[in-house]
């Protein structure tokens, strides 16, 4: 080898090394969002989903950084309050995607605001991984970058529907809000009760916001059926259990829907929560990674997650994060991936057609202890259900 | 106040400016990227708002609450008819289904005054979205409504900018005519003006019914933007008091308060939401005291009290 060709040979080492070196130090993955901050959303949004994402890209970094096709690249993320404004999330994932041109977003708080993503997401060509949006009407849409993480509310009322049947149920009364999920909630639960033969003794609906339902718990009491259920959102959830505690309106069976899965319901109303059942997924003892994913939550936050729909976010990240390793930051890749293959995570395994989590199955959850035990299906079961329910204390 | 306000007739510098304004506004869309063009949309959308409501509110003293249901049936027009319609045809009818619900709930109301008539008209917001809310349920089976197939980006901001624009002309008209000046002597005393020959019950309504009508052509404009309507997110009370507070802020009493409080309160609230995540509210709040402390007349006073001042001297 001449001397000339061997100083070649160094210079074109050094030069690998350099580029090797600069890609080690590569500019940040920046990760953009809106999500409620201030206003009606917020609640929601800081207990199930943003706190997930700085968890994330706090575990990510101080693990080196996001894998991106083997080189390691540190997450940025750059997140907004989107004020629980229907206009201002709009306006700032069009800035996310075209000012500030991030690589990959992450989803907003709630089914409204997720809607009103699904047309830029579509047009700029962002996969979006949503834990806090259900509804068949969003997957009707057919935007190929979306992907609901939830349970669909007839998966989930098939499983409650299940459950009752197991238990022998005869007779169910019900009360639902006037508003998407409510709605879509109970016409699922009809139509599965219908199907198990289970008699419907009553339905009544109440609007959005509602301040007293004693007169409504009332009468459902008077009729006396095997099961209660409440398809409500999280204010109305704390107030129908208050309220039937204060009439001793005590069915073998009471379940209430959203809220239900939040710590604070448990911290608010104490004892009175024994034996409640609503909507879940998981808890702490569902599996090795979910107790991890709960004592990092503590660990960081001082407060638990919930144990619906933080989990899925949390499972939301895990997929990105996985989809990333094999296609990089190509956002139709990344999309591609997610589409076609099936991942790990928190939750268990998951998989998509038509953009709907197919894997994760609908669940009856109850507190018990102070834990929100998973009692339905038996293959997902942390605990025995609590049944007859004991009446309010 | 004074009279002088309504007596002011623009120069040509002025007319000339705001035809430069114009052009630049309308081209805009060609010009701006996505993020941008929709900021440029937020200030357009409360101008119209803000402007049409110191029509009525700010010369009558009148203090409506009533924008944001006025603003909610306009979407809901469009929620309901849009794939009917076409959207130019929905944005009018938007605006003339909250102009008839005005006028009705008019005869109704505007013998109120002061905290009555504000807290009546706030509950308006509410009356609406619940009922619309009932007769979804009762009839269609659902209270949510999905919009596909929505306009581009660039016919729905040139809209927007059209009625914005109607809206700040009819206003301007309105101040000249004699309309305008009975709606000015309802504010400054309405049983002179009544005794004056003024039938003032019929031009409240006229004055409230003409200002919900832009507020619910913006309203049936801007709802093609977020394809799923439902009543909690059009019936959004958050709307009708940021409209009053920059028509407040401007100073309601004129045109061009409104209108420049509407810019540099939808660029300042954006840019202190980006910039300052966790305390925009705070440093907003601040902003908004001292404001009304150092300038209880709002913005326009700044350029008034200078032309008075000049005048005097």
């Amino acid at each position: 080898m001449s001397l000339s060709l061997r100083w070649k040979a160094l210079a074109v080492a050094l030069l690998v090394a350099a580029g090797a070196n600069a890609f080690a130090q590569d500019a940040p993955v920046r990760i953009g969002y809106a999500i409620a901050r201030t206003g009606p959303w917020a609640t929601g949004a800081q207990v199930s989903q943003e706190p997930n994402y700085i968890m994330w890209a706090d575990q990510v970094n101080a693990a080196g950084g996001l894998n991106v096709k083997g080189k390691k690249r540190k997450v940025e993320l750059v997140g907004y309050d989107d004020r629980s404004e229907t206009e201002t999330v709009v306006r700032t994932y069009e800035k996310l995607m075209t000012s500030d041109k991030v690589d990959l977003i992450l989803p907003p708080w709630g089914t409204g605001a997720n809607f009103a993503v699904l047309p830029l997401i579509t047009k700029h060509g962002y996969p979006m991984l949503a834990p806090t949006a259900t509804g068949r009407k969003l997957l009707q849409l057919k935007s190929p970058y979306f992907f609901a993480l939830l349970q669909q509310p007839d998966v989930m009322m098939d499983a409650l529907a299940e459950y009752l049947a197991a238990r022998s149920t005869k007779t169910v009364a019900f009360i639902h809000v006037d508003e998407l999920f409510g709605l879509e909630q109970a016409s699922a639960l009809e139509a599965s009760l219908k199907e198990k033969k289970i008699q419907i003794v009553a339905k009544k609906s109440y609007p959005m916001g509602v301040k007293d339902l004693q007169p409504v718990l009332n009468e459902m009491k008077s009729l006396n059926p095997d099961a209660f259920v409440s398809l409500s959102y999280p204010p109305d959830t704390f107030l129908v259990t208050g309220q039937s505690k204060a009439i001793a309106f005590n069915p073998k069976v009471f379940y209430a829907a959203v809220g239900t899965a939040f710590p604070v319901y448990r911290d608010k109303m104490g004892a009175m929560v024994e034996g409640v059942m609503g909507l879940g997924t998981w808890n702490p003892k569902s599996s090795p990674a979910a107790k991890a994913y709960f004592d990092a939550h503590v660990a960081k936050f001082k407060k638990e997650p919930d144990r619906w729909a933080s989990a899925h976010a949390w499972a939301g990240l895990q997929i990105l994060q996985q989809a990333v390793e094999k296609a990089g930051v190509d956002r139709k890749a990344v999309r591609d991936y997610i589409a076609a293959n099936e991942f790990d995570t928190v939750i268990g395994k998951i998989r998509f057609k038509g953009g709907e989590n197919i894997s994760t199955p609908g669940v009856v959850s109850q507190w018990q202890s102070g834990e929100f035990e998973v009692v339905w299906p038996p293959q997902r079961s942390t605990s025995a259900s609590l049944y007859p329910k004991p009446a309010f204390k | 106040m004074t009279m002088s306000g309504f007596r002011e007739r623009p120069s040509r510098v002025t007319i000339a400016a705001l035809a430069t304004g114009v052009l630049a506004l309308a081209v805009a869309p060609w010009v701006l990227n996505e993020f941008l063009l929709s900021l440029a949309l937020t200030c357009l959308m409360y101008a119209g708002l803000a402007v049409s409501w110191a029509m009525f509110s700010g010369a009558t003293n009148y203090l409506s609450l009533a924008t944001a249901a006025f603003f909610g049936i306009g979407a809901y027009v469009t929620a309901l008819g849009y794939e009917s319609l076409t959207y130019p045809v929905s944005v009018f009818l938007g605006g003339l289904a909250a102009s008839a619900f005005a006028a009705i709930v008019g005869v109704a109301i505007l013998h109120l005054r002061g905290a009555y008539f504000a807290v009546l008209t706030f509950g308006l917001g509410e009356l609406v979205r619940h009922a619309i809310t009932f007769v979804e349920k009762k009839y269609s089976g659902t209270v949510g409504r999905v919009l596909t197939e929505t306009p581009e980006a660039a016919t729905v901001y040139l809209t927007v900018l059209v009625v914005a624009l109607a809206a700040v002309a009819v206003c301007v008209a309105v101040r000249s005519s004699r309309f305008g000046l009975a709606l000015a002597g309802i504010g400054a005393d309405e049983q002179r003006a009544q005794t004056l020959g003024v039938n003032t019950r019929l031009v409240k309504i006229g004055g409230f019914a003409l200002s919900a009508f832009f507020a619910g052509a913006l309203g049936a404009a801007m709802a093609v933007r977020w394809t799923y309507i439902d009543p909690p997110a059009v019936f959004n009370p958050f709307i009708g008091f940021q409209t009053v507070l920059i028509a407040m802020v401007g100073g309601a009493q004129t045109v061009a308060g409104p209108l420049v409080a509407s810019i540099v309160f939808s660029l300042l609230t954006e840019l202190l939401r980006l910039q300052f995540p966790y305390l925009f509210l705070i440093i907003l709040g601040t902003l908004l005291i001292l404001l009304v402390l150092y300038l209880p007349g709002g913005i326009a006073s700044l350029w008034t009290r200078k032309r008075a001042g000049k005048r005097d001297g």
